[in-house]
């Protein structure tokens, strides 16, 4: 075990008994951080002192401070550390430290069978599991060859599409919380209890769903489940128009969210900034759109794009991606065609239960799947991305010709968006990451894997 | 030719194949062929025939190698030229978005490791993937930060779980596991639960000391309990 760090001046006791080498490595970044720009300003100034020290000793109000946000701090939605410098009010500087839900999923999913890693899919981005069960279905098949049937392909749609609504009312209730209004969080909160018991009609669980099969999905949508998405997506639309009667000419909430944290097309292009966030900084990048997966050349939608890159336009953008999703969604329940939900080869996928519980070579191919699953060919490696709600989100698998993935890489949207935060961060007031973190809107259990 | 009936009959060097459902099967060459274009799940941005062309043309021996799966090209380039490609295909094929990175551990003898990019182009609607083969013993990889700046994270976590040296990186930190932490999980010898004393852990009890093995039950020993068990007494009901 590494020793206690010495601050000299500062007994800090048992706090540094472990990792002590962590936080003194933070700190240091912190300190180095944009240093040749504090370099310049002193060249600047004549003389090598550089200028904030002295304006601290002149105005107790000026000081600098080193903060601590998180990782466990309400707004930070999750164990996210934000170590900051503060200039007065104005952060100087600042490094996110993340990890702290870092469970190595890339590594698990070495040891399971393609099937047996959905779970774990659900557990990243855990606002919306039916999007990242989507997302690791579809970079299987495409490693494997798989066929999916289409009435699958239509159910994936819907469903995903209803994760997106529900990621998203979370964001806006979550984001209305961090500038001062709770009573919208219950609101939006009532939405996605619908949408909870419209999962929990489709797959039988409420929250982490696991409804996604490699080579098809787990049931068919019952009668009353798609009665459930009609009378939700019919009503849906007025609930938006009422949050945004509420919020759109909203004193508070604008001048709040109106150029708070902002950043320009070419930054976010830079930064690798992916998802609403960086469509609402103006670049029409949509994974739907730019490589489009399941049915999504097929129905009829918009992809909404800002320009002005700040908090209130990444609100009005996921405003109307909600619109635009229950746009697909009434589409796909319209063009919806009855047939087989999932592929019928034992290879490719699981036999329904009826052949399971009634035929031996159902049962045989139940547990051969089980056992060994699908089996992609050696040395094939393929990455698919899809449209998550915060982004795209992409799985890179290599396989070794078993039944087992040899490595899974997956490109976490909340990961590149945390990336550019720590820059969008710098400059903006100590009271606004709040507001700028609701509105990256990173879920910790995705960017930490 | 085995006989079922007399198994001593059968050439032990030459042992019947299974005709099992579920073994995999060789790939024959005609069907490798098949799988380089045809999938169900196939898109167009993935072929950038011209853009490898544009490559070749400019650095000539340094692309390796190319591959096709699944209808999405794989370019093998050299490793110190990395940077300088990634700049050409930034300036001149307008691959502007960067979406990935990440590394690979092959287990082999030679070339263990692979790092590959994930390139993008929202111009021209395509996607790149470059990749560069890394040796064991030199772990040393020039850094894109300063062609994509959001190869800085990507990087970091290479590093990180495969322990690549990324050369003139601005911030060469880990990126998940504490820094105190000596080894490199992703690495195939890595075992799964985790080296036992490697990263301590808060204290279980109150005044307790700290956690060195948070999977002491795994490796043989009694975990430490945060709380006093009531003694189970079987005469007691």
């Amino acid at each position: 075990m590494a020793e206690k760090p010495q601050f000299p001046g500062h007994d800090l006791g048992d706090q540094f008994r472990f990792w002590p080498k962590h936080n003194e490595k933070i700190y240091e970044r912190l300190e180095n951080k944009h240093a040749w720009l504090e370099e310049k300003q002193a060249a600047a100034q004549g003389d090598g002192e550089p200028p904030a020290t002295r304006k601290s000793e002149l105005d107790p109000l000026e000081n600098e401070m080193i903060l601590n946000i998180g990782p466990q701090h309400p707004a930070t939605h999750g164990v996210l550390r934000c170590v900051v410098k503060l200039d007065g009010e104005t952060i100087e500087k600042s490094v996110l430290d993340i990890g702290y839900l870092h469970r190595g999923i890339e590594k698990l999913a070495e040891s399971k069978t393609y099937q047996e890693f959905m779970p774990y899919t659900d557990r990243m981005d855990y606002l919306s599991p039916y999007s990242n069960n989507v997302a690791w279905c579809l970079a299987v098949e495409k490693l494997a060859g798989i066929e999916v049937p289409e009435r699958a392909q239509w159910i994936r749609m819907i469903m995903s599409e209803l994760a997106r609504i529900s990621s998203h009312c979370l964001w806006l209730g979550v984001g209305m919380m961090d500038a001062g209004a709770v009573s919208g969080f219950v609101w939006t909160f009532q939405e996605r209890e619908e949408i909870y018991s419209i999962m929990d009609e489709v797959a039988g669980a409420r929250f982490t769903v696991s409804h996604s099969r490699i080579g098809g999905v787990a049931n068919d949508l019952s009668p009353r489940a798609i009665e459930m998405i009609r009378d939700f997506i019919g009503k849906f639309p007025d609930r938006i128009a009422g949050w945004e009667g509420l919020l759109n000419k909203n004193r508070i909430w604008i001048e709040r969210n109106k150029g708070v944290g902002r950043i320009t097309k070419e930054e976010a292009l830079e930064l690798g900034v992916t998802g609403p966030n960086l469509r609402g900084s103006g670049v029409p990048y949509d994974v739907r759109r730019f490589e489009p997966y399941l049915k999504y050349d097929e129905v009829d939608f918009t992809i909404p794009v800002r320009e002005a890159g700040d908090c209130l336009a990444r609100y009005f953008l996921r405003l109307d991606e909600m619109k635009q999703s229950v746009r697909i969604i009434e589409q796909c329940l319209d063009r919806m065609t009855e047939g087989p939900i999932r592929s019928d080869d034992a290879k490719e996928a699981y036999p329904s239960k009826d052949e399971v519980y009634y035929s031996m070579e159902g049962m045989i191919h139940d547990f051969m799947y089980t056992d060994v699953g699908t089996v992609p060919p050696k040395g094939a490696h393929s990455y698919h991305a899809i449209e998550g709600p915060k982004g795209e989100l992409g799985f890179y698998l290599t396989s070794d010709g078993t039944g087992r993935p040899w490595r899974v890489r997956i490109n976490a949207p909340s990961f590149t968006n945390l990336q550019a935060m720590e820059y969008m961060m710098e400059g903006s007031l100590v009271a606004d990451t709040v507001v700028i973190i609701g509105s990256i809107d990173p879920v910790m259990g995705e960017a930490d894997k | 030719m085995s006989k079922p009936d007399d198994p001593r009959a059968s050439n032990p060097q030459d042992p019947e194949k299974l005709r099992f459902h579920f073994t995999p099967s060789a790939d024959s060459d005609s069907r490798r062929d098949d799988r380089a274009t045809d999938n169900p799940h196939a898109k167009d941005t993935t072929r950038v025939p011209e853009v490898i062309e544009a490559l070749q043309d400019e650095f000539g021996a340094a692309v390796l190698e190319l591959e096709r799966y699944a209808n999405e090209d794989t370019v093998y380039v050299e490793k110190r030229r990395i940077r300088e490609i990634c700049r050409f295909l930034r300036a001149e094929e307008d691959f502007d978005y960067f979406a990935d990175l990440g590394g690979i551990d092959r287990f082999t003898e030679e070339d263990r490791y692979e790092v590959f990019y994930n390139l993008v182009s929202t111009e021209r609607q395509k996607r790149i993937r470059l990749k560069v083969r890394v040796d064991e013993t030199d772990m040393t990889v020039p850094s894109v930060t300063d062609v994509y700046r959001a190869a800085n994270w990507n990087e970091r976590e290479a590093y990180d779980m495969f322990g690549f040296e990324f050369v003139d990186h601005p911030d060469p930190r880990r990126m998940y596991m504490p820094e105190d932490f000596e080894y490199h999980p992703l690495r195939k010898e890595f075992p799964q639960l985790g080296v036992p004393g490697s990263l301590p852990l808060p204290p279980q009890t109150p005044d307790g000391e700290l956690t060195m093995d948070p999977f002491a039950a795994a490796h043989g020993s009694k975990p430490v309990k945060s709380y006093d068990e009531p003694s189970t007494d079987p005469d007691s009901e």
